[in-house]
């Protein structure tokens, strides 16, 4: 069993304080995805947990036994790196079975697990070309190719897919997942994509400025974010916020005078006069007939569409609310003329309130 | 239509003055070399002629009484060879095994005053020869080492280690540091990494220090002049002053010498040369 | 647990030992010797301390002074002629569409010859007798043989033409491969937005080769003293002193007279200056990759 936890680690570079004492469990054969902005700190998490970086403080031990002190080849990990880092001067499988030839293993399983590995990602044809003769995608297959032959406790990540192009990197990311569920090892993957994180990961860690911000499922950071950053750094488009303040009829008063209701989920935890962020997505903000049909709480607001890009079964609608900048969904779209006034409906209950000054969401559950 | 020509003529003219210099620098460059092969298989009396002869014959008469060995009052050039191989080859083993140990620190670590101890070597290299030879040459007869090979070895070892560090830390800062760091996560501990990994990568750019050092070594004069003594330690360029010891200068015996001293530095400089000019814009430029 | 040196540090160690033992060490023991009256031909002077005297009499010895200046005055156009000619032969190397290989490797060729074998072979080509140089002159029907080794400002210009001959093919294959490295489209753009040849080299490909110039020299300026193989062979410092450098003056107050400690005195001269020039290139080079953004 190679579950992996980190207790209060710590990262210090001189004075300046990298990561500030984590505490993360990951259960075996969990995939999870470290994400957030760069300089983050989640890079740096997972080379301490490689070995690669010294750990200033705390304790990091995989499958129960405590690895802070140990180099990284007594930690049983394997790694795919940004760049790969397949060694020029092999050919493909040379750096599939490197690490089994410093083992020192019988050449015979040598061969057998590099072939293994070859088989599951399709690198039969390349085996005796050397790395610059391959394509990007390639390459990317055989550093994970590299990682899987040693029957590691634990996959690491490192932003393997930043090199890639767009489409490659979408049939990657099936390739990763198609992986995890071939091989079901532990995976600890790290990306500053949101999408990548939404679409690979059993659970999500937000980081930022080196500290955990909220750890959960992909679903759990879309619908339940537990601050402003969360909700404006998962989805796509981030989440609209508007300034406001709460008034006595339990409205919020947006600066323009407009009030919208406070969604029912937040009412007990807001007091007036409170500086509050109103915040939904462009998904819940749609025109009349237009998406957002279901029953229950219903804000009607009147926007006028500046801008439309029609995406084939959505329209992005973008149009300026008290200020401020917002976006709204158009499902089975018409085509809009900019400048079109639209009656669109907002869906309370999908609507959030954070406090202005903390950025914590307000919620009375 | 008028300017189309001028510029059209222009051009032709700028092309013809490009081939022509393009020809004179060639020449330049070419003829002294071939100047000396040549004398080096013409018979002395026709090298001395009034007027010039200008067709030449060939005779292979230097070559034998340099081979000839020492008994027919020729220069004993097998012993100068072998102290040129022996003391420019262990030489530049070391002065790289040395240097590339520090020029991998240069390229891998951190460290307070990095810069200054980069630059504090260099100077190092910059003292000249003639100033260096003459402490040199009190402080290695009062310790005995004058006049031999470990002497000789000793120095040119010192000499070529701040060169050498130049070249391969700017080697050692093109490999990403991800190799070293996937030897390591593969089971390599940190000398394996470097000796399976990061060595093979940057063997091109080792063998390439490697020559400068030993090119270095083999052409040095002003150190070896007076370093060294007798048959024991002189190196090749010292023996080419035997030449002229003498009241008349022996052309033609120098010249085979000195065919004999270029040809290995010409083989060694061709079979590299890609790499040689790569080390030195990639250590000083990218650095 | 015991406090490990670092591992940079022991990394380190062997080239600093070398070094120090064998130029540090002498170094500090010339220090102290050019404070002395040391003669080779009577060791207890070495015991005599006579503070700057020695300083005292080069600085005021007008021969000194002489090669000073001369070998002042002759690294400053060897240097400048290299430079020049090295970026001239870039240029017209880079135009060249086929057998560039070709014309790069002959380049190199100079860089493989000792600077003795240099200076052997021009004292040869230019040799009053039976040299290549008159030789032709001379079947060209001019009558005189030059004498170009023992006029004193022909023999100079002999020891340039060698020097720059051994050291132009540094410059010009380190500023070929800048020309190689550059990018197309800032010239293109060039040429689009109007400009002459000669401005879109002055403002785009300079500045551009200016690190590759600055590399040049560095790598030059650590080894500026080998000219004195060259003259050592070709002239020794003679006629009359007209070609004496700096390193020759040296080498013969040293070797030939016996005077160590004067000698070592020069020596620290001739070391300050090599020092200048390094480190001047090396601030110009820092300063340069800066610029380019190219990393330090």
């Amino acid at each position: 069993m190679t579950e992996v936890t980190l207790s209060n680690v710590i990262k210090r570079y001189g004075v300046h304080q990298a990561v500030h004492g984590i505490d993360l469990d990951i259960e075996d054969g969990e995939f999870v995805v470290l994400v957030g902005p760069s300089g983050c700190g989640k890079s740096t998490t997972l080379r301490m947990i490689a070995g690669l970086e010294d750990i200033s403080g705390g304790e990091v031990s995989i499958g129960g036994r405590v690895v802070n002190d140990l180099p990284p080849r007594e930690r049983n990990i394997s790694m795919v790196f940004q760049n790969y880092a397949l060694y020029p001067h092999m050919s493909v499988r040379e750096n599939l079975g490197f690490s089994l030839h410093i083992a020192k293993r019988p050449a015979a399983e040598i061969k057998k697990a590099v072939d293994e590995a070859a088989a599951i990602l399709g690198l039969q044809e390349l085996m005796d070309r050397k790395p610059a003769a391959l394509s990007g995608g390639q390459r990317q297959r055989v550093a994970m190719g590299r990682a899987i032959v040693r029957h590691p406790d634990v996959f690491l990540f490192d932003e393997p897919l930043s090199n890639l192009d767009a489409k490659l990197r979408t049939q990657m990311r099936v390739e990763i997942k198609k992986l995890h569920q071939k091989v079901g090892n532990t995976i600890i993957y790290v990306t500053h994509d949101q999408v990548e994180a939404m679409t690979l990961a059993d659970r999500i860690v937000l980081m930022r400025d080196g500290h955990i911000i909220q750890v959960g499922t992909p679903l759990e950071l879309f619908n339940t974010p537990v601050n402003t950053f969360v909700a404006t750094f998962i989805g796509s488009p981030p989440m609209n916020l508007l300034d406001g303040v709460v008034t006595e009829n339990g409205n919020v008063r947006l600066g323009d005078g407009q009030e919208l209701p406070v969604p029912t989920a937040a009412r007990a935890g807001v007091h007036v006069g409170q500086q509050v962020r109103y915040g939904f997505r462009a998904d819940n903000l749609s025109p009349v007939g237009h998406g957002v049909a279901e029953d229950g709480d219903i804000a009607e607001i009147d926007l006028r569409i500046d801008l439309s890009e029609p995406l084939g079964t959505e329209t992005l609608l973008f149009a300026v609310l008290a200020g401020t900048e917002i976006q709204g969904k158009m499902l089975n779209p018409r085509p809009v003329t900019p400048g079109e006034r639209m009656t669109c409906r907002l869906a309370l209950e999908k609507a959030h309130i954070f406090d202005a000054e903390t950025t914590n969401v307000i919620r009375s559950s | 239509m008028d300017r189309n020509k001028t510029h059209r003529n222009r051009r032709r003219v700028l092309k013809g003055l490009h081939f022509f210099g393009l020809f004179l620098v060639m020449s330049i460059i070419c003829i002294p070399g071939l100047w000396i092969i040549l004398n080096s298989f013409r018979p002395t009396v026709e090298i001395m002629a009034k007027p010039p002869v200008w067709r030449p014959s060939f005779t292979l008469e230097h070559y034998r009484a340099m081979f000839g060995g020492a008994g027919q009052g020729g220069v004993p050039v097998f012993s100068y060879l072998w102290n040129s191989i022996v003391i420019s080859v262990t030489s530049t083993l070391i002065a790289v095994l040395i240097g590339m140990s520090g020029g991998y620190a240069f390229a891998r670590y951190r460290f307070k005053g990095k810069s200054g101890y980069f630059v504090g070597l260099m100077l190092f290299r910059a003292v000249p020869g003639v100033a260096l030879s003459l402490p040199l040459f009190i402080v290695f007869a009062k310790v005995g080492i004058i006049d031999t090979h470990f002497g000789l070895i000793l120095v040119y070892v010192a000499m070529n280690v701040p060169f050498t560090i130049w070249l391969t830390d700017g080697f050692f800062r093109q490999i990403p540091k991800e190799l070293h760091e996937a030897a390591e996560i593969d089971g390599c501990t940190r000398w394996q990494a470097f000796w399976k990994v990061e060595f093979p990568v940057a063997r091109s750019g080792v063998a390439s220090a490697a020559i400068f050092a030993f090119l270095t070594s083999w052409n040095e004069f002003a150190l070896a002049s007076q370093l060294t003594r007798s048959v024991d330690s002189k190196t090749m360029p010292v023996g080419l002053l035997d030449f002229t010891a003498e009241f008349t200068i022996n052309w033609g015996g120098m010249c085979a010498l000195a065919v004999l001293m270029i040809l290995p530095a010409l083989i060694l400089t061709f079979i590299v040369q890609k790499h040689l000019i790569a080390g030195l814009t990639f250590g000083g430029v990218k650095g | 647990m015991r406090r490990r040196l670092p591992e940079w540090f022991v990394l380190l160690l062997p080239a600093f030992v070398v070094v120090a033992a064998v130029v540090l060490i002498p170094l500090l023991f010339s220090l102290y010797s050019s404070f002395t009256p040391y003669k080779l031909t009577r060791p207890s002077t070495l015991w005599t301390w006579i503070g700057e005297r020695n300083y005292e009499r080069i600085l005021t010895d007008w021969k000194f002074w002489a090669a000073f200046g001369r070998t002042v005055l002759f690294l400053t156009i060897a240097l400048n002629l290299e430079l020049l000619f090295g970026l001239g032969i870039a240029l017209m190397v880079n135009k060249v569409t086929r057998g560039q290989r070709t014309l790069r490797t002959v380049l190199m060729f100079p860089m493989m010859f000792s600077p003795i074998l240099v200076g052997f072979q021009f004292k040869f080509i230019f040799n009053d007798n039976v040299g290549l140089v008159n030789n032709v002159l001379q079947s060209l029907g001019s009558d005189a043989a030059l004498p170009w080794l023992v006029d004193g400002n022909l023999a100079m210009f002999s020891i340039l033409f060698a020097e720059i001959w051994m050291s132009t093919s540094v410059f010009a294959i380190l500023i070929l491969a800048g020309l190689f490295a550059m990018p197309r489209d800032p010239l293109e753009a060039a040429k689009v937005d109007g400009c002459t040849p000669w401005q879109s080299f002055r403002h785009i490909t300079l500045p551009f080769l200016m690190p590759f110039i600055y590399i040049a020299m560095t790598i030059r300026s650590l080894d500026v003293a080998r000219a004195y193989d060259i003259v050592q062979i070709m002239t020794g410092g003679g006629p009359a002193r007209r070609t004496e450098l700096l390193w020759t003056l040296m080498s013969r107050t040293g070797y030939v007279d016996a005077k160590m400690g004067l000698a070592n005195a020069m020596g620290y001269v001739s070391i300050l200056l090599s020092i200048a020039f390094t480190i001047f290139f090396f601030r110009k080079l820092s300063a340069a990759r800066a610029e380019l953004g190219m990393g330090g």
